[in-house]
């Protein structure tokens, strides 16, 4: 299943710098999301867009996960040569992602 | 003895931002104050081009209509605080002395924070431009601006003084609204848990409409109501309780999936979310629904501000050029293909000064650069962009995106920019080195 069947996400720009925010529609589906989620499947759905390092953190309180992404916006919002100099498209991008829980978030989402 | 409170709406999120949904929080009576951030790395950008072609401008060209339009609020005693200066606050305060006067509004203290101009001090220390790899003095010739972020202290000074209408440069957005919480609640700038509180309150209304489900809805998971007439949203502020909320009446919502998507809109860790005012720690904070649109918001922390504050240096980029055609039927992906592919020939004689150039098929690789299968589209346009290092270069590549007119078949639709390019890079300066001043006008 996609990602953004039981998740949603907003991109952000400091810089050369997006950051992808996700969190999950039901809180029990939290602990698939912490550990479905990882740094390589970002990494891998991204590919050449981001050339840095992907950085993810937690965020307990409101049980979402944020990835900060270096060197993926063609060089800054106001130097960019990209359509979307702000990653603003990647929030959609992020969700396209597979996850491999269909068993545990199928049943929550009926 | 009554409890010390604010109510604090948000007016604006951007450089082009409405202002008649604004106004409609303005005049609801609801608030007390309106923040309004006017700037992006971006917006600053094009402040700086628009101020050395001409020395009077580079600051919001909203003010005469903003001025209309908050007449009315100003005159009930409501306060603002904006980032109306861009690359120039004298002439922001010379527009809204002007746009008070003509609207017959009489008795506002304005407030002017000048010196977030450092371009001196960042050229005299050789600042490390992190992004770009470089120091200042490397490019020294291209070095055009530089502006520190403004925090919080020159807002609640100036409200002290009396001011009800506060206007700056680069104000870094959450301390439009960190300065009037901690003015009226009398939280000391020092106690960094109450600047975390006012920071996460900040940074909710920061972003304006986006909040409340602007840059949210995506049908069929994530749908609102009535989001072609958005409200912006608005905080009351006490020392029991933060809530969030918007004004009745008005589309898109409050609910806790706007408000988590605000919450952890541009920050990196988010235990650590830099500002002027503090370094505050978002990671365990709370957002409950207690009602329709309505939010209580907690658990928000600080500890104590950076000792540097960062700087967004305006770098001479040359030309920024892009031009754009469409091909649609059957094989318009090997035409637009075969196009990019004469477009990059022609120019090979120019390559020197092209300091970047990308081709990109929209509907097919533009966003997501093949990460996502483009499929067979029935259509899709080719994007031309490069920066150059002079106009020369510049026209030439507008001139042969234009060519393409001539073929590959079937070309149409051909649009060009042009635009001389200042690209922005942050960089960090000792905060000591800044030295705002802060200047008191009675209209």
């Amino acid at each position: 299943m996609k990602l953004r069947e039981f998740a949603y996400s907003r991109s952000g720009d400091k810089g050369d710098i997006a950051n992808l925010c996700v969190f999950v529609y039901d809180d029990d589906n939290w602990e698939v999301l912490r550990r479905e989620l990882t740094v390589e499947k970002v990494r891998e759905k991204f590919g050449g867009l981001v050339k840095g390092e992907i950085t993810r953190y937690e965020l307990p309180g409101t049980k979402g996960l944020n990835f900060v992404m270096a060197e993926a916006l063609g060089g800054g919002v106001s130097r960019s040569l990209r359509t979307d100099p702000h990653g603003k498209s990647y929030q959609s991008l992020i969700l396209d992602i597979d996850i491999d829980a269909d068993d545990e978030i199928k049943p929550r989402l009926a | 003895m009554t409890q010390k409170r604010i109510s604090i709406g948000s007016g604006s999120a951007y450089s082009t931002d409405r202002l008649d949904w604004a106004q409609e929080l303005a005049d609801s009576g609801l608030v007390d104050y309106m923040g309004f951030d006017c700037l992006a790395e971006r917006t600053m950008a094009l402040a700086q081009v628009r101020r050395l072609d001409d020395e009077t401008t580079g600051h919001d060209q909203r003010i005469p209509e903003l001025m209309r339009r908050f007449a009315g609020f100003l005159g009930r005693g409501g306060k603002m605080v904006g980032s109306f200066g861009a690359a120039n606050p004298a002439a922001a305060a010379d527009d809204v002395l002007r746009g008070l006067k003509a609207n017959g509004v009489v008795g506002v203290r304005v407030g002017v924070i000048h010196g977030d101009d450092v371009l001196d001090h960042v050229l005299d220390q050789d600042l490390e431009l992190s992004e770009m790899g470089v120091s200042a003095q490397a490019i020294a010739t291209r070095v055009v601006s530089a502006n520190a972020y403004i925090g919080a202290d020159p807002i609640v000074d100036l409200l002290g003084e009396g001011a009800q209408f506060i206007l700056g440069g680069r104000i870094a957005d959450p301390s439009l609204y960190v300065g009037p919480i901690a003015y009226e609640m009398g939280w000391a700038l020092d106690d960094w848990d109450k600047m975390g509180t006012a920071t996460l309150v900040a940074h909710l209304l920061e972003c304006g409409t986006h909040a409340t489900g602007g840059n949210y809805v995506d049908p069929p998971y994530r749908v609102l109501d009535d989001i072609a007439h958005l409200g912006f949203p608005l905080a009351h502020v006490s020392d029991d309780e933060l809530i969030i909320t918007k004004l009745e009446g008005t589309g898109g919502a409050v609910d806790i999936g706007t408000m988590k998507t605000q919450l952890a809109y541009e920050i990196h860790d988010p235990a650590a979310y830099l500002t002027p005012d503090s370094t505050a720690d978002f990671s365990h904070v709370w957002v409950e629904e207690i009602g329709p649109d309505r939010v209580r918001v907690g658990g928000a922390t600080g500890r104590p501000r950076p000792d540097k504050l960062k700087v967004l240096v305006g770098v001479d980029e040359g030309w920024k050029v892009v031009t754009e055609i469409s091909y649609g039927g059957p094989g318009c992906v090997e035409r637009a293909q075969l196009g990019a592919e004469v477009v990059a020939k022609r120019l090979e004689p120019f390559q020197s000064g092209i300091d970047e150039i990308r081709y990109d098929l929209h509907g097919m690789t533009a966003l997501f650069e093949g990460q996502v299968p483009g499929g067979d589209p029935a259509e899709v346009r080719l994007r031309v962009a490069a920066r150059c290092d002079d106009r020369e270069t510049a026209d030439a590549v507008v001139f042969e995106g234009q060519f393409l007119w001539m073929g590959p078949a079937g070309g149409g639709g051909v649009t060009t920019q042009m635009a001389p390019a200042i690209g922005v890079t942050p960089a960090l300066l000792p905060r000591e080195d800044v030295k705002l001043i802060t200047e008191v006008i009675d209209a």
